[in-house]
């Protein structure tokens, strides 16, 4: 059965050559503008998405001791202890992201210290001994691609207000893969950068289209992503605000391509999705997936692969066939820590927002 | 440098018993906690035991800490120095907050109109100051006829859309509500219904960025008229130019109106040799006329103008692609080029 390799593979497609992430690397101070979505690519390399400044840099963390299988994370009230450090209160902050570096278990956030325009972007470590550190921004191994914020045609091009959200980011074989949302025009924004980064090549952006019911056509932003290997082919999930989870190849994210998803599943109604992350239990894949309204989906992979898409229209649900987690209440963020464990940001209702670690359900 | 420094040490509040000759434990003007001799320093947000970010320094008179982030108006600090020998000694600091008055207000909000297509894709909201992030969502509203609450109108991102000055706010509808293949549509209907009223509304709880509340709530009232399919037709457009030798507005009379922030860079003028005329873009309340002020008097000759095909009318439909392409009809026109070019001649007055 292909399916049975998706996560093994995922994790050897992912973090196969460490040698490779610090290539093209300097040493300096990163100029992060702001900070947004986190992830990691091998060697302990974090990728920082930076909206305001437009660039996604790639940073040396040197954070790769330690063995993630014994790493358990659980801080209480992160958001307050973060908050304490950074010597603010946990109203006057944001917490954007949370990535787990493979190489080490250690959890990094990405904060607004500040809610205005002029907030400090800061970058934080927890350790499995509960301990926050700031991850140091100065003389430290980095490179950045900068996001092309597409030119004003013409217009007096005095106060451009266009800006570019990220939405979410991903390292996999050699590109970091950005989802993007421009705050003027309307279209999905994907962008496949080769890695180590190169100033003139930051990837061509290509719109992602996916049908739904067989008559429309749409070209929603992707709120969050993530990619699973089935045999030698790269699939991205890619999770929308509606018509939630549609897949295309990897292979087909070229410049100035117009690539069609096949829409795997519908999850239903009045459902953000958050994040989300594929796992292996039992022999088989599943994707972890929280969301606005339903507690965290546990998603089968059943047949993925070959699922020709959701043509008809549906009352409710339909496609890959999922379970509510209904003990798991609040989850904002995830990432997977090791092979049986998540990390995640869960709020329990009107409280602190906790760091926990979970048993992959 | 600060405009609280006179007031740093005005501001110290002795804990237990300091009244009694100890080890000093102040903040100096720069932010930085000094105690008066050697042993360990540290400084907590009152309340927390988490330490704050910083460096502890020895110098000739003693310990200094400084915190890696500038003191916060507002917040109460605790200093704790342990000297050698003796008792630890406490100190609390706050900087004083800053006026809380508000003053921000929701200065425009486009489109203007108050007649907008069913299948509205966006609102701008702009602001008289920078806003906090993190409470979009919460404190805009979409209300009925009978002034109760659309269920889930808007798109809710984790990042909110917002311009780098933080003063402009992309208030985007959910493409589900909008959008007639879309699921959520079919079950929570559209958010907005040809023929009714609505209102949006922005709370005044929603504080800017110094945590100040607005000074008022804002409101904007609009009925809704029939959706909106059609791209935008640069062809349909009306050029009026002005004459040459002078600075008067070149105004185009568009054929719908468009996306008001798209609307001032998305259009260039460009000379007879396609170089770009330097000027200021003005675009009426209905923003159905477009005016170019240029920087120079107009030399007579050929022009153009150079317009971008992601340019958009209030329903997401571009110059080049219709919001939502219905894959069984044929699509009336789909344009590939990044900009079209409109001609037109500036004569001798």
């Amino acid at each position: 059965m292909i399916r049975t390799t998706i996560a093994f593979a995922v994790a050897l497609a992912a973090f196969a050559s460490p040698a490779l992430a610090q290539d093209g690397m300097k040493k300096g101070d990163p100029d992060l503008k702001s900070v947004g979505p986190l992830a990691f690519a091998p060697g302990g390399v974090l990728l920082v998405g930076d909206p305001a400044g437009a660039a996604v840099f790639a940073i040396a963390t040197e954070d790769v001791s330690g063995d993630p299988e014994k790493v358990k994370l659980d801080v209480p009230a992160i958001d307050e202890k973060i908050a304490a450090a950074l010597g603010t209160s946990p109203s006057d902050m944001l917490i954007h992201d949370l990535a787990v570096n493979p190489a080490s278990g250690n959890a990094y956030l990405s904060i607004s210290r500040g809610r205005g325009p002029a907030a400090t972007p800061v970058l934080v470590r927890v350790d499995g001994a509960g301990k926050i550190s700031e991850v140091p921004l100065k003389n430290v191994s980095f490179c950045k691609a900068s996001l092309p914020n597409p030119p004003a045609a013409g217009g007096d091009g005095k106060n451009s207000a266009r800006s570019e959200a990220i939405t979410d980011l991903a390292w996999v074989e050699g590109r970091v893969i950005v989802a993007g949302l421009s705050n003027e025009e309307f279209a999905s924004n994907l962008r496949a950068i080769p890695y180590p980064f190169r100033d003139a090549d930051t990837g061509a952006a290509v719109e992602i289209f996916h049908g739904a019911h067989g008559k429309f056509e749409t070209r929603s932003p992707v709120r969050t992503f993530t990619v699973y290997t089935v045999g030698k082919q790269t699939q991205v999930l890619a999770a929308y605000t509606c018509t939630p989870l549609v897949r295309f190849s990897l292979d087909e994210l070229k410049p100035g391509a117009k690539v069609r998803g096949t829409t795997v599943a519908e999850l239903g109604n009045r459902n953000r999705p958050l994040d989300m992350i594929v796992y292996q239990q039992g022999g088989k894949d599943f994707l972890l997936l929280t969301n606005s309204s339903r507690g965290v989906m546990k998603i089968s992979t059943d047949g993925i692969d070959s699922n020709k898409g959701i043509t008809e229209r549906i009352s409710d649900k339909a496609g890959q066939t999922y379970e509510t987690i209904a003990s798991l209440e609040g989850v904002t963020e995830l990432d997977r820590l090791n092979k049986g464990n998540a990390v995640i940001l869960a709020r329990a209702k009107g409280g602190p927002l906790n760091l926990q670690t979970i048993p992959l359900p | 440098m600060g405009p609280h420094r006179g007031a740093l040490v005005a501001a110290l509040v002795c804990a237990l018993g300091c009244a009694s000759a100890g080890p000093s434990l102040t903040l100096d003007e720069g932010g930085r906690f000094r105690a008066g001799g050697p042993g360990s320093l540290s400084v907590f947000v009152a309340g927390s035991e988490t330490p704050l970010f910083g460096e502890l320094r020895g110098e000739s008179d003693g310990l200094v800490f400084v915190p890696r982030f500038p003191l916060r108006p507002g917040v109460e600090y605790r200093a704790v120095y342990t000297p050698p020998a003796g008792a630890p000694v406490t100190a609390s600091f706050r900087l004083p907050a800053p006026g809380s008055s508000p003053s921000t207000v929701v200065s425009r909000v486009f489109p203007s109109r108050d007649l907008l297509p069913e299948n509205l894709l966006k609102f701008y909201l702009h602001f008289s100051a920078p806003m906090a992030r993190g409470e979009a969502y919460r404190r805009t509203h979409l209300l009925d006829a009978e002034g109760k609450k659309v269920e889930l109108p808007f798109l809710e991102l984790g990042e909110e859309l917002w311009d780098r000055s933080g003063t402009r706010l992309t208030l985007l509808f959910d493409p589900g509500r909008i959008k007639r293949g879309l699921k959520p549509r079919e079950d929570s209907g559209p958010a907005l219904e040809e023929g009714k009223s609505y209102t949006l509304l922005v709370e005044s709880a929603w504080p800017d960025a110094e945590g100040r509340t607005l000074l008022r709530e804002f409101r904007k009232a609009f009925r809704v008229a029939a959706p909106d399919d059609r791209q935008p037709d640069p062809s349909a457009w009306v050029i009026r130019p002005p004459r040459a030798g002078t600075t008067g507005p070149l105004l185009v009379e568009l054929d719908e109106p468009l996306d008001e922030a798209m609307l001032h860079r998305a259009i260039a003028v460009l000379d007879g040799e396609g170089r770009p005329l330097a000027g200021r873009v003005e675009v009426d309340p209905d923003q159905v006329r477009w005016r170019f002020h240029p920087e120079r008097t107009w030399k007579p000759g050929r022009h153009a103008l150079s317009i971008d095909t992601t340019l958009e009318d209030l329903a997401g439909n571009s110059i080049g692609r219709p919001f939502e392409v219905d894959v069984v009809r044929p699509l009336e026109r789909t344009i590939t080029t990044r900009t079209v070019s409109l001609p037109f001649a500036v004569l001798q007055p």
